[in-house]
């Protein structure tokens, strides 16, 4: 459904993504985990098509981003840092905009559009405009949004920010289910936890470079530590003693 | 390498579903935006549409006795007038539209929201291109539309020149707007590296060609200022906007066709053919170029958007110049209020939006009075000249106050916690703000006057009566927009156009723009009354009579007492109210 293919990104003389070879199969749920500035943000932003890679080449589900932007996208709900919205749009007017613009028929979409209202339990505030949303409201809207298409590949960038506890639940239950339905789900994330929760495999970017590529259970094996939580294993493998290993 | 079909019911669009699907984005954005104004800023949308029709019908009337004046003197240099309006008015709109255009294509949230769905780069472009236009060019509208109506006026034009007057107008717009659009695209797709320098040599370029034609036209033998071979010389120079490849030619000469009427004053045929033809030629351009442009994003826009995406922001050292020093006393400790002060300052330097349109249009008005001399005024038109440039500086510094000072107390918002936490008094908040308008202010405002009054020539009393007018002004304005800003902030809102754009930043406005009417003409009367009475001479004027005591020393006295409690009271009523309610807003 993802390949990076021999991927790399440089910004003038600094490389943020050096040589990223990755697959990930169909209803995997992959986390992309790594301290500030080791490339997760660059490697998404390659994969939704709004950076080139400078050298390598970038498929979902076969079609290459760069190449076939329009095919690719298809197949794509992206949730980006950042929610944005237009302000002066209600949330189903949004949500109406989106069904639009991936082709669904008028009657599909009502239908669609209701089902994710309820679901992100967005039907107090669906008819204001989003300029009076909280980040948590956009952030609901705009998971709304990408999933509205069905899509086969979802990637998410630090998903959880701004969500309260409710809305994460309701999230996380919801890319699980997804998943098991066959959605392949690409998230860059800082909550350890989450990752240890709900990954299948993670991976663990330092300085644009792989480091780890596994299950948190080979994580545990490859740095060998009698410690048994994920946030100490990325502390040991992000750490300088880490990366000589 | 194809991949697999999508899953049902997705699909691609095609170009003309995409299209509307645009179309109704915007009509919806239209609508709402309409709807919210309507009921949420009705005294905006109220002041916004009487300025504009004052604007217009002034506009208009001003038109009207300049072409009648050319009519009659110098017929034949019309062409050469409207040559020379659209010729600039198409380089001005070429830079503009390119420069909205990269704020929408390159560094909206809004473009990177678009980038990632299924949606054709040139339909993107095409939805952004259209916003550039219409913001680029609706003062080209406000401003072209009474020009020409006026032409058509006075020239008695038939209905056909009335009728085509909007779209030789908007057809007209297009070619420029296009261009600024493939320029923008060449650059950022292909040359990126080259962007900031061809923009900067570009408007280099530009500017040195408008500053040489400005100075050659002001520095000419000042004798026989607007007399009829003054026109000649002027217009000889402006020969070159009469090039026939330019779009502005066709407009003017389309324009000029449809305006024209036969002996007996009626519709002219061959004329009208004539226009339809220009005008034919204006849309054939427009719409090549539009071909060209999304041919152009096709190849370049998502190119273009990654270049930008991946460029890395030069990172600046910043350091304590030598007027954040002077103001916090050097090494000593500074108290909160000065530290505030030197905060804002900062903030003021680094942030281009703010510096560079304070010195651009302060910059102009600078270079405008100082060219004063050229126009030769006598005393009495000197003096009224003097009033009109005081109230032009007024009011530029109004809309200052209205944009920039207004919302300061409401961005501090977001970063109340910071000065929350600080043993900072919540009036020294507000005082800190004041000050920094009324000297940020009081300093550019008062060597304007102090320029317009000298190169007008104008006495001592009265270069003195202005300047204490102007420090009434700073002192009010600033008053106005400081306690406005204490009494209604927006702790939730981020951007400060939106900020200065409602009801407070309106009413604000609103009370600064009367400030300056009341201190202006109040101020003004005595003078003019006093050089009427000198004119017209005692046998005219009776010395014990009103008008010779209006203008004389008790007149003067009066208008002086009116003008310190107007601006003394603009100034303290809603610094007072607002530091009243700061002190009691929850945070």
């Amino acid at each position: 459904m993802i390949e990076f293919d021999h991927v790399t990104r440089t910004y003038g003389p600094k490389t943020a993504v050096s040589d990223l070879t990755l697959a990930i199969p169909r209803g995997e749920l992959f986390a992309l985990l790594g301290p500030n500035g080791a490339g997760k943000t660059t490697s998404i932003k390659m994969l939704v098509g709004l950076l080139h890679p400078s050298r390598g080449s970038v498929r979902i589900c076969g079609h290459d981003v760069v190449a076939d932007p329009r095919g690719a996208h298809l197949h794509v709900g992206y949730v980006p840092d950042e929610p944005c919205l237009y302000d002066k749009l209600t949330g189903r007017e949004f949500l109406w905009f989106i069904a639009d613009m991936f082709g669904m028929p008028r009657h599909l979409a009502r239908g669609r559009i209701d089902r994710e209202i309820e679901c992100f339990e967005l039907g107090e505030f669906a008819d204001d405009l989003a300029e009076s949303y909280s980040l948590g409201m956009k952030q609901r809207l705009v998971f709304a949004a990408s999933l509205i298409h069905d899509p086969s590949v979802l990637v998410l960038d630090e998903p959880m920010v701004g969500l309260d506890p409710r809305s994460v639940r309701i999230v996380k239950d919801l890319l699980a289910a997804r998943a098991r339905e066959g959605m392949t789900v690409f998230m860059s994330t800082h909550t350890l936890a989450m990752a240890e929760e709900m990954a299948d495999r993670v991976g663990i970017m330092v300085r644009g470079r792989l480091r780890f590529l596994g299950t948190v259970m080979e994580l545990r094996e490859q740095v060998a530590l009698e410690s048994t939580s994920l946030e100490q294993l990325y502390l040991e493998l992000t750490s300088a003693r880490g990366e000589e290993r | 390498m194809r991949g697999p079909p999508p899953p049902e019911p997705v699909r691609l669009l095609s170009l003309e579903e995409e299209a509307r699907v645009f179309l109704r984005l915007r009509a919806t954005l239209i609508w709402e935006t309409a709807r919210t104004m309507l009921t949420g800023s009705r005294l905006r949308l109220s002041l916004v549409v009487l300025l504009s029709g004052l604007f217009w019908g002034a506009l208009y009337g001003l038109f009207v006795e300049a072409f009648a004046f050319l009519d009659a003197l110098h017929a034949n240099v019309i062409s050469l007038l409207f040559n020379a309006f659209f010729s600039s008015l198409m380089v001005m709109l070429v830079f503009s539209t390119g420069i909205l255009l990269y704020g929408g294509m390159y560094r909206s949230p809004e473009a990177r929201l678009l980038l990632t769905l299924p949606v054709r780069a040139e339909t993107i472009y095409a939805h952004k291109f259209r916003e550039a236009m219409w913001f680029a060019s609706w003062g080209f509208i406000l401003l072209g539309s009474p020009m020409l109506v006026a032409y058509g006026v006075v020239r008695e034009a038939a209905w056909p020149y009335f009728a085509l007057v909007l779209p030789f107008m908007l057809a007209f717009v297009m070619i420029p707007a296009a261009l600024g659009g493939i320029a923008c695209l060449v650059l950022v797709g292909w040359l990126p590296r080259l962007r900031l320098h061809a923009v900067s040599i570009a408007v280099g370029l530009a500017c040195i060609a408008a500053l040489w034609l400005g100075w050659s036209l002001l520095t000419q033998s000042r004798a026989d200022a607007m007399s009829a071979a003054w026109f000649e010389r002027a217009f000889a120079r402006l020969a070159i906007t009469e090039q026939k490849v330019l779009p502005s030619w066709w407009l003017s000469s389309g324009l000029l066709e449809a305006g024209r009427t036969d002996r007996n004053g009626q519709l002219s045929v061959s004329g009208s053919v004539e226009a339809l033809k220009f005008l034919a030629l204006l849309i054939a351009n427009a719409m090549v170029l539009q071909l060209a442009a999304g041919w152009l994003a096709r190849r370049a826009y998502r190119r273009g958007f990654s270049h930008l995406t991946g460029e890395v922001p030069a990172r600046r050292r910043r350091r304590a110049n030598w007027l954040d020093r002077l103001l916090t006393g050097g090494e000593r400790a500074a108290g909160p209020l000065r530290l505030l002060l030197v905060k804002d300052l900062r903030l003021f330097r680094r942030d281009i939006a703010q510096w560079s349109q304070f010195l651009i249009f302060f910059g102009l008005l600078g270079l405008y009075f100082f060219n004063l001399r050229s126009f030769n005024y006598h005393n009495a038109y000197a003096s009224m000249i003097g009033f009109l440039n005081l109230a032009v500086v007024g009011l530029i510094l109004s809309t200052f106050t209205t944009r920039f000072i207004y919302p300061m107390i409401s961005l501090e918002g977001r970063r109340f916690w910071i000065l929350g936490l600080l043993p900072v008094q919540r009036d020294q908040i507000v005082w800190s703000k004041f000050l920094f308008s009324f000297l940020g202010g009081l300093i550019p405002c008062a060597g304007l006057v102090l320029l317009s009054d000298s190169m007008l020539g104008l006495p001592r009393s009265l270069i003195v009566l202005h300047e204490y007018c102007c420090l009434l002004l700073c002192l009010g304005l600033s008053g106005i927009a400081v306690g406005l800003g204490a009494m209604m902030p927006e702790l939730r809102e981020s951007s400060p156009s939106k900020i200065s754009s409602g009801f407070g930043g309106t009413l604000c406005l609103v009370l600064s723009s009367l400030l300056i009417m009341v201190v202006v003409t109040v101020a003004a009367i005595p003078t003019h009354l006093f050089l009427l009475a000198r004119t017209l001479g005692p046998t005219v004027v009776a010395e014990d009579g009103l008008l010779a005591w209006a203008g004389g020393i008790w007149g003067t006295t009066l208008s002086l007492a009116v003008v310190s409690t107007a601006g003394l009271a603009a100034c303290l009523i809603p610094l007072r109210l607002g530091l009243v309610a700061f002190r009691r807003l929850e945070v």
